[in-house]
């Protein structure tokens, strides 16, 4: 018998593939379909946005957050307002808490159907897609009531909400929330027990919670390697500590595993959703420094010392005292954190945007050695990787 | 001025109505009758072209969600005859949606010579119309028709699914005033 | 995000307990704004992590993130920056050390796999040059790009940018030339003034003061 010696060859994969959600290139090892090593090539869509930040003043550097992570928006922002409102040392109205937690979690659950519909196309359930997208153009419909854009919203801004939520809104989230449930069962009903999903997910990518720990894995990710860790929980920002939500943890730490929390996770989110409305408070959306928040138009046009304000802070911007700060939330993805140093000038002088997306995609190889080529996409779907966030 | 001849891919198509009635009653009756129908050829190809753009889907960053959400239940480019191809080989339309990199720069003109012709090529969003907020940045293309030549660019930061169907709908008004056999 | 009183003092007596284990490699602990930073000299970051890592007290098991921040005017001009999180006693720690282009720090990636990527990109971004990196390539930017684009001196519209050129069928680079320039604008107008006494000799250096006297 003749033997013959199988080489591995090397698999070019993107940057310009539809599984690869986005700009991934891929260098792949392979031993017939077997996957010896995965090498991610990433920076197709680096864009400065660390550089630019430095050159822009701290409101002007906001809409970047927006187009880090374009599948959840607001968890950006709100790490940043975060930041810079820790630097500042002001203090939100309790109104424009619970909006930015009410928003959060629409937000959480726009990138969520996103990742598991999306995800589930890859593996080869089309269904889904076309049921949750449609829920999510109703999000993205709350959206633009509430700030007039659809996806990059700079909502949030350093001291509370660039606006109060207009009449009727919440009223409308609320009947949404029940209709939602009712997707969800739904979606379940098509994924949870479906074969060809079970036989694509189940112990396909697992990562063991010390792997996920040393490899720096948050969210969604390391909650379905059985570790139940969330910030929301941890440390409680906004009104998050009012809200009472449980913090679903897969068992079995592979693909399927973070799908069930994922779609846990969305349950969860409507729980809180409902419950920032019921307990919403009036008053005021944004803190009542006009140093930091701009003061209102009925008030501009009757007072000078307000239209100064306006005039300072929308071409001067504000200045924050000297100091840095790590400060992290909880995003859709994982912990998203924000390391900002100020020099006491208007604008930042360094900001570090720490991307969740960033430590699952460099886990990659960890997670598809010895799998098969077909794996690649239920891996990388699982991770919940958007490029605008590892790029940066 | 509608081009009234009884010809498939009139200047501008036909909503239904009687006067699209009275049209394709007229078609029939001429097939019945002679057991053919004229039509000039350009025209015909025209309305095949514009029937079936399909578009390679260039998602590059957040247009792309956009992109999608046009693709998707309530939008449904479908029904315009768009279908997203992933291959440059089977596409005739290349949205750009989304930042051109640096690094993604070859990539994208290597898709585009891919294609093969007729082609048509739509840029979406700021980013890829000029750089937008992007634009002083050292890794970012300032416009992708530095690339390639563009057809229709679609303003907004990101467009709406609807702008980006609107923007379709432009270009195949803009295939059928200057497509032609002759390239 | 505002802690408890007990869980700042829990932080200053984790400082002191690094402090009291690590003196040979810790230079200061300091609390700022409610968040321990812990500088260290550069060749022992290996050893305060994995202590930070290891020990009972600490058990900071995740690496969040490393960065580098550039202060052009020091001697050492970057500052490396590791952020650590403790899942057992939910509380963060930031490590830093100071470096320049010529001193290269010893990589954690045996420590933390997070690492990896991490000291790459700080390595891409700053040229700061990890020792005993495995893979130390460039990450986000181009291929073939040169220069380090996060240091302050690196101008924000680069020194290339990007054509085809339809003579040579290929994407070809030339300097770069704007039709309009970024518009910077001088807020740190001399005529403010230093409102608080101590940061007079900090304002004495305010770019812009040289109008007041020459214009």
């Amino acid at each position: 018998m003749a033997q013959t010696e199988i080489k591995s060859y090397n698999l070019n994969f993107g940057p310009q593939h539809p599984a690869a959600h986005g700009v991934l290139r891929l260098i792949l090892e392979l031993s017939g379909e077997v996957i010896d090593r995965a090498d991610p090539h990433v920076g197709l869509l680096h864009r400065g946005t660390e550089k630019l930040i430095e050159y822009k003043s701290y409101v002007q550097a906001l809409p970047y957050f927006d187009r880090l992570d374009y599948a959840c928006p607001l968890n950006m922002e709100h790490a940043y307002v975060l930041a810079v409102e820790k630097l500042l040392d002001v203090e939100v109205p309790p109104r424009g808490k619970y909006i930015r937690t009410l928003y959060s979690e629409v937000t959480r659950i726009i990138n969520h159907i996103m990742n598991t519909t999306s995800f589930a196309l890859d593996v080869g359930a089309m269904t889904p897609m076309l049921w949750g997208w449609e829920e999510r153009e109703h999000l993205l419909e709350f959206c633009e009531r509430a700030s007039g854009a659809r996806m990059h919203m700079a909502y949030y801004r350093p001291g509370g909400v660039a606006k109060d939520l207009p009449a009727g809104l919440a009223e409308d989230i609320y009947a949404w929330c029940d209709r939602f449930e009712r997707f969800l069962e739904d979606m379940e009903t098509l994924l949870d027990d479906n074969r060809i999903f079970r036989q694509r997910c189940v112990d396909i990518g697992v990562v063991s919670p010390e792997d996920a720990l040393a490899w720096g894995f948050t969210g969604p990710v390391l909650r379905g390697s059985g570790i139940a860790w969330d910030l929301r929980k941890a440390h409680p920002y906004d009104a998050f500590e009012d809200m009472e939500f449980d913090v679903p943890v897969g068992k079995t730490c592979d693909v399927y595993a973070r799908y069930l929390v994922r779609m846990e996770e969305m349950k969860q989110s409507v729980r809180i959703m409902r419950q920032c409305i019921e307990k919403m408070p009036d008053g005021p959306v944004k803190a009542d420094d006009h140093k930091v928040s701009p003061p209102t138009r009925p008030e501009m046009k009757r007072s000078m010392e307000a239209l100064i304000h306006h005039f300072k802070l929308y071409t001067e911007g504000f200045k924050v005292p000297p100091g840095e700060t790590y400060t992290a939330v909880e995003a859709a993805t994982g912990e998203f954190g924000v390391y900002l140093v100020s020099d006491g000038t208007n604008r930042p002088y360094r900001c570090k945007i720490r991307s969740p997306g960033y430590a699952h995609l460099q886990g990659l190889d960890l997670l598809s050695r010895g799998h098969m080529l077909a794996d690649i996409p239920a891996n990388i779907g699982s991770i919940d990787i958007v490029f605008g966030e590892i790029d940066r | 001025m509608r081009d009234t001849s009884v010809a498939a891919g009139g200047a501008a198509p036909l909503s239904p109505g009687p006067q699209q009635d009275a049209l394709l009653a007229a078609v029939g009756q001429e097939i019945q009758d002679k057991g053919f129908v004229l039509a000039s050829v350009d025209k015909l190809v025209n309305w095949a072209r514009t029937g079936s753009l399909w578009p390679m889907t260039f998602g590059l960053a957040c247009c792309a969600l956009e992109m999608i959400h046009a693709y998707n239940s309530r939008y449904d480019l479908d029904r315009f005859g768009v279908v997203p191809r992933p291959s440059p080989r089977q596409s005739d339309l290349l949205i750009v949606a989304g930042t051109l990199c640096n690094k993604m720069a070859p990539a994208l003109r290597k898709v585009y010579d891919q294609m093969a012709e007729p082609r048509w090529v739509l840029s979406m969003g700021s980013c890829a119309n000029g750089g937008g907020y992007y634009h002083y940045s050292y890794s970012v293309v300032r416009g992708c028709d530095r690339i390639i030549p563009v057809d229709i660019y679609v303003p907004g930061c990101p467009p709406t699914a609807e702008a980006l169907v609107y923007g379709v709908l432009q270009l195949q008004k803009k295939i059928q005033r200057t497509g032609s056999l002759y390239r | 995000m505002l802690l408890t009183a007990e869980q700042i003092e829990a932080l200053e007596d984790l400082g002191h307990h690094i402090a009291s284990a690590l003196p040979e490699a810790v230079q200061a602990t300091t609390m700022a704004r409610d968040e321990l930073v812990v500088r260290v000299n550069r060749h022992d970051i290996v050893r305060v992590l994995i202590f930070l890592r290891d020990d009972p007290n600490c058990m900071f098991r995740q690496l969040v993130d490393v960065c580098g921040v550039d202060y052009p005017d020091r001697d050492e001009r970057f500052e490396v920056v590791y952020n650590l999180l403790s899942l057992k006693h939910n509380q963060r720690v930031r490590v830093k050390l100071s470096a320049s282009e010529a001193t290269p720090v010893p990589s954690v990636v045996e420590v933390f796999p997070a690492a990896n990527w991490f000291e790459r990109e700080t390595w891409d971004m700053y040229g700061v040059f990890f020792s005993g990196h495995p893979d130390l390539r460039r990450l986000l930017t181009d291929y073939g790009f040169e220069g380090h684009p996060l240091r302050k001196d690196f101008p924000l519209t680069g020194h290339v940018e990007m054509r085809y050129d339809d003579q040579q069928s290929r994407v070809v680079y030339e300097p770069v030339r704007l039709t309009q320039d970024f518009r910077s604008f001088d807020f740190l107008s001399p005529w403010e003034g230093a409102l608080d006494p101590d940061a007079a000799a900090a304002a004495a250096a305010l770019p812009g003061d040289e109008k007041a006297t020459t214009g």
